[in-house]
């Protein structure tokens, strides 16, 4: 729309108030507003005291502690930046992103291809009970503690007596390193935590496509677009601003990434499969340097806001808004 | 809408109130946690924190409460149980509740935490007590292996008084041996007997294997390299001592011989020759399929596949006795040997026992209450079950293992003579967490030298930290 065409959407034509017509406050009116003012504090006051408590004052705190060495026992001592310098030469930190993001970037990818490929099935069935089970089935494990599922898959992995390993030498096939090799301990970290994690992706994308407007896939259909183009074409884009949300949902879950390598390899072999979150707890909870590990959950904050940042300013180009 | 907000309460005033209280906040919770609150918080509570889960922390505390109730009318004992994979996860978790502020009176530490927290400072030194009741604990001394007194001993002090142990020995199913034509090892075996019957078992078939392992600093392939004459950090003795030793041990003197005050773990050796040779060995098990890939800390898993009798030979210790026979394993289906020799003998034990919280108020009664601890008579309220090896000679008895087994029982007291205990310094947790990814490193690799080569790095940069 050009600016020199005024229409009555343009802005120029929205009918502004004139100065001289401005009418003086009604007696009390200031009263009111305060009054209400203060009655919007108190409503939001709980969540913001939430917030506050649980999530402003620990990230002040461990930004602060990232400033000490501190190793619990004793007195903390102030060492400016040097925790922030060590962890810039620290050959093992470093490695722990690298695996971080190499694991982080092939959940979200999973999880985003196969939560939309269930949802988008899901979504094709007719009847609705059995749309409902299926919802009910994918979202399942999500409700599963995350614990408790790592404990379970590290048996059925397990490569001397584990369940995927009977079946595969029952079928002739060689046994798997599941847990054991670099390669096998990724892939079996990244496979079950998508497992878990995908019900939240899924039903988020079935929301999106029920709610999509059923005229435009009906034109679609007029136009000729097969199953795939409609999805492709149609489907994708008008769902994208649900595909950006579950993006950065994904990846802020899995930069922090700890439970299932933690207890399935504990960051093995070697260091395959240590995560920031994991060389950031042996920091802390294990050689006592609450310090350090600080300076390593602040490092890895800024890595999740600078990907979060850089996902939001793709989807300027990417994302399509009704 | 911004002019509704714009009151007394305005939004700039708000967000200046929030960063001071913010700041406020985050500076009080950094300072709050460098104090801890000092010990037990009602009178007459003796708090103690046992590794284990609180059922069995509840019935400790319930069976030992009549005898505290002994000690003084008005004492109570309050057990928390911390569970834990291992004594490194104990470790953490009783740490994270000390900076929480609540140390107990009395903690159960093994020989991987005894150096950490001595030095520290979290623990008393016990001397000036042992001194005082040297003639009432003298019967303990004469009971207990110098051995185990000095692994609880840091810079010439006695922090613990120890009650149990387990040396790494060799457990043996006895169905698959006898399966593959072989008889029982003799007390002075050998790593080639032992490869021999590694192979044997490994030809005789069937969904087994002829040796596990776990990976983790007790019983791990550094049994292997204690049998090879090395360890992961240089072995000295802190000087001092001899307040005990010539006091305690005055009957036995050749026993004490060499004794000092405490182990001294010194520059670190995890790429020695015998190390990468040690390394080397059960990578090559591995290799030529005489043993699975190993397990990462616990060992529950290990036990449960022996007590199924799929694995041929693996190390325990004596808490194996009742574990094994609570897995349904029946006495005479398994048994135990020392560990085999290599260019020497030498083999490993942790220990276990009793020590007082510095910052305990009430230390003259948690002393009393480990004292009582260490009897004869409290170890089965403890440990019921042979869930471990007693520190006390006359309680390692034929009777004691009649249930569970096994018949070999003796070795477990036996090889502590020329034992040594594992290499735990008071960077412990660090060597522990090396340890761990340098193994499953080279288990996965194949290449010992490399992966120690990179451990040898991570303990110096950790000894020179700590």
């Amino acid at each position: 729309m050009s600016s020199s065409t005024d229409t009555l959407e343009s802005p120029s034509a929205i009918p502004r108030p004139h100065p001289e017509r401005r009418v003086a406050p009604r007696p009390g009116a200031r009263r009111t507003a305060r009054r209400e003012g203060i009655f919007g504090f108190l409503m939001i006051s709980p969540a913001v005291l939430f917030v506050t408590v649980f999530t402003l004052v620990p990230i002040l705190a461990s930004l602060v502690l990232s400033l000490f060495s501190w190793d619990v026992i004793t007195a903390p001592k102030f060492v400016g930046l040097n925790n922030y310098q060590r962890l810039a030469a620290d050959g093992t930190v470093l490695h722990s992103f690298g695996v971080t993001l190499i694991l982080a970037l092939g959940i979200v990818i999973l999880q985003l291809v196969c939560g939309l490929g269930l949802a988008v099935l899901v979504n094709q069935r007719r009847k609705p009970w059995s749309k409902a089970f299926f919802r009910t089935t994918f979202y399942l494990p999500l409700l599963a503690s995350t614990a408790a599922v790592s404990i379970f898959m590290g048996y059925m992995f397990d490569a001397k007596f584990g369940v995927i390993n009977y079946y595969l030498t029952s079928l002739g096939l060689p046994a798997i390193p599941w847990l054991t090799s670099t390669w096998g301990s990724m892939l079996t970290i990244v496979l079950i935590t998508v497992w878990q994690q995908v019900g939240f992706t899924f039903v988020m994308f079935v929301a999106a496509l029920t709610s999509m407007p059923s005229d435009v896939l009906e034109a679609a259909a007029i136009d000729g677009a097969g199953p795939l183009r409609t999805l492709v074409r149609v489907k994708i884009p008008l769902i994208s601003p649900t595909i950006l949300f579950a993006t950065v949902v994904a990846m802020i879950n899995a930069m922090q990434l700890f439970d299932q390598p933690f207890i399935m390899t504990k960051g093995g072999p070697g260091t395959a499969t240590t995560t920031a979150t994991i060389v950031m707890y042996q920091a802390g909870f294990q050689n006592l340097q609450f310090g350090y590990g600080s300076a390593i959950a602040m490092v890895l904050l800024l890595i999740i806001l600078a990907i979060t940042g850089l996902i939001f300013i793709a989807s300027r180009k990417l994302v399509f808004y009704q | 809408m911004t002019n509704r907000i714009n009151t007394p309460l305005d939004r700039r005033t708000l967000f200046k109130i929030g960063g001071a209280g913010l700041a406020a906040a985050g500076l009080t919770s950094l300072t709050g946690c460098s104090t801890f609150a000092a010990g037990s918080g009602s009178t007459g509570t003796i708090k103690m924190l046992y590794f284990g889960q609180q059922s069995a922390a509840t019935a400790l505390q319930n069976a030992l409460q009549p005898q505290i109730a002994k000690l003084d009318k008005t004492a109570k004992l309050e057990v928390t149980g911390i569970n834990g994979t291992d004594w490194n996860d104990f470790l953490a978790k009783v740490l994270t509740q000390v900076a929480s502020g609540s140390a107990p009176d009395i903690v159960s530490v093994a020989t991987e935490g005894l150096q950490l927290m001595a030095s520290k400072e979290l623990l008393t030194p016990l001397d000036s007590y042992v001194t005082k009741d040297m003639s009432s604990l003298q019967s303990y001394f004469d009971d207990t292996h110098p051995a185990l007194i000095e692994s609880m001993m840091y810079q010439g002090h006695l922090y613990e008084l120890p009650d149990s142990f387990n040396a790494g020995s060799m457990f043996y199913s006895t169905s698959l041996l006898q399966k593959a034509g072989l008889a029982e090892p003799s007390a002075n075996w050998t790593m080639d007997e032992f490869h021999t019957n590694a192979t044997k078992i490994a030809r005789s078939g069937g969904d087994t294997n002829a040796f596990d392992w776990v990976v983790r600093l007790w019983g791990s392939w550094t049994s292997f390299l204690y049998a090879n004459g090395g360890n992961l950090l240089e072995e000295g003795k802190y000087s001092g001592g001899d307040w005990l030793w010539n006091k305690a041990y005055a009957n036995n003197g050749t026993a004490t011989a060499g004794r000092q005050g405490g182990w001294k773990w010194g520059t670190p050796t995890a790429n020695s020759a015998e190390a990468i040779e040690a390394l080397e060995y059960v990578i090559d098990l591995q290799r030529s399929g005489l043993s699975p890939s190993p397990d990462v800390g616990g060992g529950s898993t290990l036990q449960g596949l022996f007590a199924s009798d799929r694995i041929g030979m693996t190390i325990g210790g004596g808490f194996w006795a009742g574990g094994l026979h609570n897995a349904g394993m029946k006495d005479g289906s398994f048994n135990v040997q020392k560990f085999p020799t290599w260019k020497t003998n030498k083999s490993l034990f942790g220990a276990g026992g009793y020590g007082i919280f510095d910052s305990s108020k009430k230390k003259d009664l948690a002393w009393e209450v480990v004292k009582m601890m260490v009897q004869p008579s409290s170890f089965d309220l403890i440990f019921p079950g042979n869930v471990t090896t007693s520190g006390r000679k006359s309680l390692n008895t034929a009777e004691r293992y009649k249930t569970t087994g096994p018949a070999n029982w003796s070795v477990f007291y036996d090889q502590l003579d020329g034992s040594v205990p594992i290499s735990a310094p008071p960077y412990y947790n660090a060597l522990a967490t090396s340890l761990n990814q340098r193994t499953t490193q080279a288990i996965s690799s194949g290449n010992a030298k490399a992966a120690l080569d990179g451990m040898q790095a991570d303990l110096e940069k950790a000894a020179a930290a700590s």
